[in-house]
């Protein structure tokens, strides 16, 4: 079943944030609905289409930004009633724009999720849950991890309010009441959380959850534990999900999933006889899909889907075709429609122009009196920073909301900048200055016209630690940049996860001294990635993490006084030791560090490495092979009579290049990490053993890993 | 939208740049294209009708459409077209590093077969200038060559540097063909027949050009810029991350004019106004593309467009219908317009929400150090900017300073500079360290060649604990003879070399042409002549001394040919000279090359012998196999095995012989380099005519081996006395 849609854009309001852009229910006889946004500006508009024209039915004085906005209604109602939550604040609409409710909630921090049911209202600041039944307090979480999202399981088809927490620790939190009923851990951090067809499915107890790292899925949140339906894997690498609807647009009477992504793709799934997912279309837009719905808005009879983007366009993707079959002249309509829609910009333009020309010579006149002063404009950059699992990388994607003229890049740690596909900036590589500056990284991204989302990848070293800043510099006068920071941390490959396996050979570090719970945990946080800035309530803690790139893990128990780091890689410990160390003395606290090493683990580690190990190097091999085999073929006529090895090259040439191109440098990556493994071991022992460095690089060259072993343990 | 209305995937690899399309017998349209291993491929779809099968041309095992040539050399150029006009058909050529091939398909003869000490890198097919019977022109090493059917030398020039590109365009608009070169150096020159009439400065080597209709053509870098001249003007240009493998002229949308059509090397094709620039088409491939060119390959008379990918997947467009109203993209253009327009407003409007807020803030409160992070400065902050020339310290080299500073108490966070040429990519950053921060920031500056860089400067301007700076943009041009400090006359010093001529202009003329091209300090003031300027190169301490007399004569001395032609070229279009005639004198400089020249002749006895020797050698192996089999059939295992040990030693020789005959060849060409360049350094100590006289006169000395006379006219600028 093809799909095509055809792309309109409507009309643009300001930056927006996710979930801020909904349809109202179609009223009376017409069939085509309104479209009602809130953005950053505190506008909150409601608009329906007619002839492709926006026309306003009511728009709000700008105020605080608009974190969320849904619809709610009474039960089994249609849900035309607005909320919308900014700052502390819950206000509610009616669809002709008077506002009926303005609930100021005490909470301290600003609304980052907002979910309507009947009479009760679902609200989250970054940790803190509450529950509101006619704006009377009911229930509260403080939750261990930021929270993205929330959603309370339809509360017709079950018997209890079931509130479900999507939190950035990569896991889903089902509360009852003010208690947590289980945690589901999930692919990913979990940005959007939607009931499955829109109804919870026929259990009314299916969720469909989005993940920052582009997965989707669908678990059954049942009242003792979950149950994972599907998982769609992101194999294209795309962007981290932003929102996600349920229509039908396929007109099949089935529900499609219709999921927006930060990297502004935009896509349709259907389902097919086994309730798989299928995908039916998408089409990439060039900044993040903030909100999107499902309905009829730009012409009756067309569904369509409305979208609304981060730089605060709203577009539909609709079904109507747009070149009519009917007569010639209704092409010319139509054509008028758009010409009048023009002319109209473009006399609007001229009166801006004139206006601004004027600001300009205001502004310019202004320079020259000297009490003057000038204010850099702000503008609001959409930055995302994330590690990705698969490739062990960073990425860090930048948007503004007009063009951005060009990105410098610093980085006072040695990182490696990736080239990404996906962009068409020119980079430049300045020679870095290591002496007088610190600069291990200077680089420059200059930006083609209309570019407004930039994407780096970032490939760091574990145990260098520092600061990556981001200079943007948007193409808007007056000219302004501002600055962006992200910390690189020493453990920068770590991950946290929720189980590990107890029976591995432990390396222990630990730490006494007199320190506080904040204080230690204050220390976590700057040595390991996914740890909350908050201290998690209670005295004692534990997390654990996991090396992406060697799947060696660490486990981290603290409390007042005392931490104790496990793993069963000595790198890892060397490198918390030595950041802790020098941590302490920086603000001069008396820390006794203690640690106890396990030589197995060494060997341990060094067999977790070797299957990867053996793998990178026989794909290297195999690569380097093709173009002779391919030779060989082209002379011979035919592959028939290489060993059925060759052959197998040959016939998988194409994967083996991919797989290649797709991990640059694992192998000396690897190569690295095994390098800091033997450096480490034998630090821990008190000897140096640097000069023998290149003997092992020796070894590694014809790798073979008894031999490696037998280095490791001789040396 | 339009759509490819063929695709074809052909089981071979394509290199890049390497695909020509020829009807080669004289009717059906085929794609030649240079492949893996030294073979050049032939598709010819009309294959049934017709047999190229013979002895040379091997059938494909993989493809039954496909006939190979083994040329058994790395292909290194490839196009086809007429050269014989009697014959009827096209032909192949095939430039490899030392030779070039010119191959009748049809007949399956070669044409001629001729050395190309040179090497070729780059090859064209046409008429050029009042030569009658068409050329191809081969590029090489700072050397062109243009070879008729016979295989005759009948056009032979120099240029500066090794040529990446050639194209033939009527530049001037007389109706003949101009030659167009683009080379290592970054320069196009324009050859009309052997005389260059014009030059343009590039920013990297020029890796593509082709001619688009008129005085109008195209040109793509090897730092992925593409963009077209007309004439010595550039109309536009765009800079991408990827490379532009081939460029090529076509009407893709039927309104008369041909389009710049671009194949990237991340296998995107897009078709580019030639007025603007902007993108009217694009498709993309799976890998990048190895060639773009144009053929009537359904043969139906109509003209496609053929894009083929490295991966051997063939496209052809055919240019879109009157239906398609010049919109070849899927998108609507008012959707586009609108679009456009909308965003234009926004940032119009946030232009205008800019200047309410910066009102907003003048009137709240009055400026300190707290408001700096939101990036408040004073409104009267000025950024100031001067180029100068520090002679440098132990610790760093010479070098031309670049200060720039504010002009209060706010510091400059960071400093960007985009130029071209001067530094290892497009921008250079200058970040200092947070205990480093200041109001003034100087920044060495040392640019390789000498050429008039425009700096573009984006420079950072807030408080020590901004996050938002201001960006002040500003544009500063460096002299092209930055790289000299004014010193002072020393007799003693002054070099040995010096070239001699005379202009007809006022001194303050001369003086003006001094202050644009160099960075002299303010206060010196230079008023009637005689006179004498002295500099110091700061890249190699060299001396440089321009003295005037008062007839108007000058004379520049120094040591660096280079320079020397850099200086008269830099005055000759300051006065607008046309013709310049100039004695020079570079003894030191023409020593080296009389050694060169030397060793030229050694090189090329030593290729001799070599030659001869592996042909001595090869014989004995054709006879000790025939000793060591039938030594075999004979069971005499004992001497069969000796012979076979002999075999192996000879063979090893072989080997190291072919070692030797490299490093030869590698020595020779350089050294032939070194000489090609000497004949364009020599050139471009003069001038319009007298210029072209000393490049011909050179290359006839070289030719009768007569180097006295090669010397004389290097100094004189004229063979006879």
């Amino acid at each position: 079943m093809e799909l095509t849609l055809n792309r309109s854009d409507y009309l643009q309001v300001g930056v927006t944030s996710q979930k801020t852009m909904k349809l109202l229910p179609a009223s009376g006889r017409r069939a085509t609905q309104k479209v009602v946004v809130g953005d950053q500006d505190g506008v909150l508009a409601c608009f329906g289409i007619k002839k492709g024209e926006a026309v306003p039915v009511f728009k709000t004085l700008p105020g605080l930004k608009i974190a969320r906005l849904e619809l709610g209604g009474a039960l089994n109602a249609p849900q035309e009633k607005i909320f919308v939550a900014t700052g502390s604040e819950i206000r509610g609409f009616t669809k002709r724009g008077k506002q009926f409710l303005s609930f100021e909630t005490n909470l301290t921090e600003s609304i980052k999720a907002m979910y309507v049911s009947g009479s009760d209202l679902f609200l989250c600041a970054s940790y803190i849950y509450n529950h509101y039944c006619d704006c009377k307090d009911q229930h509260y979480y403080l939750s261990g991890d930021k929270i993205n999202d929330v959603i309370c399981l339809p509360v017709e088809k079950l018997p209890c309010i079931i509130p479900i927490l999507a939190c950035q620790d990569r896991v889903l939190r089902v509360l009852q009441g003010s208690d947590m009923m289980y945690e589901v851990e999930v692919p990913g951090p979990p940005t959007v959380l939607a009931l499955h067809n829109g109804n919870g499915g026929e259990s009314g107890e299916d969720l469909l959850f989005g993940t920052s790292d582009g997965k989707l899925g669908i678990i059954q949140i049942t009242t003792s534990n979950p149950v994972h339906k599907w998982e769609l894997r992101n194999e294209k690498k795309r962007g981290g999900v932003l929102c996600v609807d349920y229509f039908d647009i396929v007109g099949d009477g089935v529900k499609d999933l219709l999921v927006g992504r930060d990297d502004g793709v935009v896509e349709v799934y259907g389902f097919d006889a086994a309730n798989e997912p299928v995908l039916r279309f998408d089409q990439a837009l060039s900044e993040s899909v903030t909100s999107i719905q499902g309905g009829c808005v730009g012409k009756d009879g067309y569904d369509e889907i409305v979208l609304t983007t981060y730089s605060g366009w709203i577009t539909g993707l609709t079904t109507e075709p747009v070149h009519k079959e009917s007569g010639p002249g209704e092409e010319l309509k139509i054509n008028q429609e758009m010409q009048n829609k023009i002319a109209s910009l473009r006399s609007d333009l001229e009166h801006l122009q004139l206006k601004v020309i004027q600001e300009r010579e205001r502004y310019q006149q202004s320079s020259q009196s000297s009490p003057a002063i000038s204010a850099a404009p702000s503008f609001s950059v959409n930055d995302k920073f994330t590690f990705d699992k698969d490739d062990a990388s960073y990425s860090l994607i930048l948007e503004v909301q007009t063009a951005i003229d060009n990105v410098m890049v610093q980085s006072d740690v040695p990182v490696d900048l990736l080239d990404v596909d996906k962009n068409s900036a020119v980079v430049s590589f300045s020679n870095s200055d290591l002496e007088a500056n610190e600069n291990f990284l200077l680089a420059t991204y200059r930006c083609q016209a209309n570019t407004t989302r930039l994407e780096l990848k970032i490939r760091s070293i574990e145990g260098q630690y520092g600061t990556l800043q981001a200079y943007v510099t948007p193409r808007i006068q007056p000219k302004t940049c501002q600055v962006r920071q992200y910390q690189i941390k020493p453990l920068s490959l770590h991950q946290r996860t929720h189980f590990i396996d107890h029976d591995r050979p432990m390396n222990t570090l630990t730490l006494t001294g007199q320190f506080s719970f904040a204080e230690v945990h204050s220390w976590v946080v700057f040595c390991l990635p996914e740890v909350p800035e908050k201290a998690p309530a209670g005295e004692c803690v534990t997390f654990y993490f996991q090396n992406t790139f060697l799947d060696t893990q660490l486990e981290s128990t603290y409390r007042k006084g005392e931490g104790i780091f496990k793993s069963d890689n000595i790198s890892t410990i060397s490198i918390l030791k030595d950041v802790l160390s020098k941590e302490a003395t920086k603000r001069k606290i008396n820390l006794n560090i203690a640690y106890e090493i396990n030589e197995v683990s060494v060997n341990h580690t060094l067999k977790l490495i070797h299957p990867k190990l053996e793998y990178q190097l026989l794909l290297a091999k195999k690569v380097q092979l093709i173009d002779a085999l391919k030779e060989l073929q082209l002379h011979e006529g035919n592959a028939d009579f290489l060993i059925p090895e060759y052959r197998c090259i040959l016939e998988e040439a194409d994967r083996l290049q991919e797989e290649y191109k797709r991990q640059p440098a694992h192998l000396e990556r690897l190569y690295g990490m095994i390098t800091d493994l033997f450096i480490d071991k034998f630090k821990f022992k008190g000897t140096n053993v640097k000069t023998r460095v290149p003997l092992l690089l020796e070894i590694l060259d014809s790798y073979d890993h008894n031999a490696l072993v037998a280095f490791f343990d001789a040396a | 939208m339009l759509l490819p209305v063929f695709t074809l995937k052909l089981r071979h690899k394509i290199s890049p740049r390497m695909v020509a399309v020829g009807r080669y017998d004289g009717t059906h349209t085929c794609l030649a294209a240079a492949t893996q291993a030294g073979k050049v491929f032939i598709h010819n779809p009309y294959a049934r009708r017709q047999h190229l099968n013979t002895p040379r041309l091997l059938q494909s095992p993989l493809d039954a459409d496909v006939s190979l040539l083994n040329i058994n050399q790395p292909v290194s150029c490839l196009t086809a077209g007429v050269l014989n006009p009697e014959l009827g058909h096209d032909c192949l050529l095939v430039g490899t590093q030392t030779n070039l091939l010119a191959y009748d398909v049809y007949n399956n003869s070669d044409l001629f077969y001729r050395e190309v000490i040179d090497g070729a890198n780059a090859i064209v097919l046409g008429t050029l200038g009042d030569i009658p019977s068409p050329l191809a022109i081969v590029g090489g090493n700072c050397a062109l060559q243009g070879f008729d059917y016979e295989g005759n030398d009948l056009f032979w020039t120099v240029t500066g540097d090794n040529v990446h590109s050639l194209a033939l365009c009527d530049f001037d608009g007389d109706g003949k063909k101009e030659l167009l070169v683009g080379s290592e150096d970054f320069d196009i020159r324009v050859f009309k027949e052997d005389e260059i009439v014009a030059e343009m400065a590039e920013t990297e080597t020029i890796t593509s050009l082709c001619p688009m209709y008129g005085s109008r053509f195209g040109y793509a870098l090897s730092n992925g810029t593409v963009g077209v001249y007309d004439k010595t003007a550039r109309y536009w240009r765009i800079k991408s991350k990827n490379h532009a493998v081939s460029i090529h002229a076509f009407d893709l949308n039927s309104d008369g004019v041909r389009e710049l059509i671009t194949g990237w090397s991340n296998g995107k094709v897009d078709a580019r106004s030639d007025r603007t620039g902007e993108v009217i088409f694009k498709d993309n491939f799976s890998s990048a593309i190895a060639g773009v060119v144009e053929g009537d390959y359904r043969m139906d008379g109509h003209v496609q467009l053929i894009c083929c990918s490295v991966d051997g997947e063939v496209r052809g467009y055919l240019p879109g219908g009157a239906e398609m109203k010049g919109n070849l993209m899927d998108t609507s253009v008012e959707q586009d317009l609108i679009r456009e327009l909308s965003q234009k407003k926004q940032n119009l409007l946030l232009e205008l929400r800019n200047y309410e807020e910066n009102s907003k803030a003048e009137s709240s409160s009055p400026v300190n150090e707290s408001d700096g992070q939101r990036g408040i400065i004073p409104a009267n902050t000025k950024l100031q900017t001067a180029l100068s020339v520090n002679l440098g310290s132990d610790s760093q080299a010479a070098h031309v300073e670049l200060r720039i500073s504010t002009s209060n108490d706010t510091i400059i966070r960071a400093v960007l500079i985009f130029a071209e040429g001067i530094f290892t990519g497009e921008s250079h950053v200058v970040h200092p360290s947070i205990q480093n921060l200041s109001s003034c920031i100087r920044i060495p500056i040392t640019p390789p060649k000498d050429v008039p860089v425009d700096l573009h400067m984006k420079t950072f301007v807030g408080y020590r604990n901004s996050t938002q700076f201001h960006v002040f943009e500003l544009t500063r041009q460096l002299p092209r003879f930055a790289m000299y400090a004014l010193s002072n006359p020393d007799p003693t010093k002054e070099p040995l070399s010096f070239v001699n001529f005379t202009v007809n202009e006022r001194v303050q003329r001369v003086v003006m042409w001094l202050n644009q091209n160099f960075l002299l300090p303010e206060d010196s003031e230079i008023q009637n002549a005689p006179f004498q300027v002295c500099f110091t190169s700061l890249r190699n301490a060299g001396h440089l001394c321009i003295k005037i007399k008062p007839s108007g004569e000058i004379t520049v001395s120094t040591d660096d040919i280079d320079l020397a032609g850099d200086i008269i070229q830099s005055m000759a279009s300051f006065f607008a000279i046309e013709d310049l005639q100039v004695e020079a004198d570079f003894p030191v400089y023409f020593e080296e090359l009389r050694k060169i020249l030397v060793k030229v002749d050694e090189y090329h006895s030593v290729h001799q012998k070599l030659s001869a020797d592996m042909a001595d050698h090869s014989n004995l192996i054709r006879s000790l196999l025939v000793r060591a089999e039938d030594a075999r059939l004979m069971r005499d295992m004992k001497t069969m095995k000796k012979r076979y040990v002999e075999l192996y030693d000879l063979n090893k020789d072989l080997l190291n012989g072919y070692k030797i005959r490299c490093n030869n060849h590698t020595e020779l060409l350089s050294n032939l380099k070194a000489v090609n360049q000497a004949i364009q350094r020599a050139g471009r100590l003069r001038v319009g005519k007298p210029k072209n006289q000393v490049v011909n006169a050179c290359r006839d000395a070289i030719r009768s081996n007569n180097l006295n006379m090669l010397f004389r006219i290097m100094r004189v600028g004229t063979a006879s006395s």
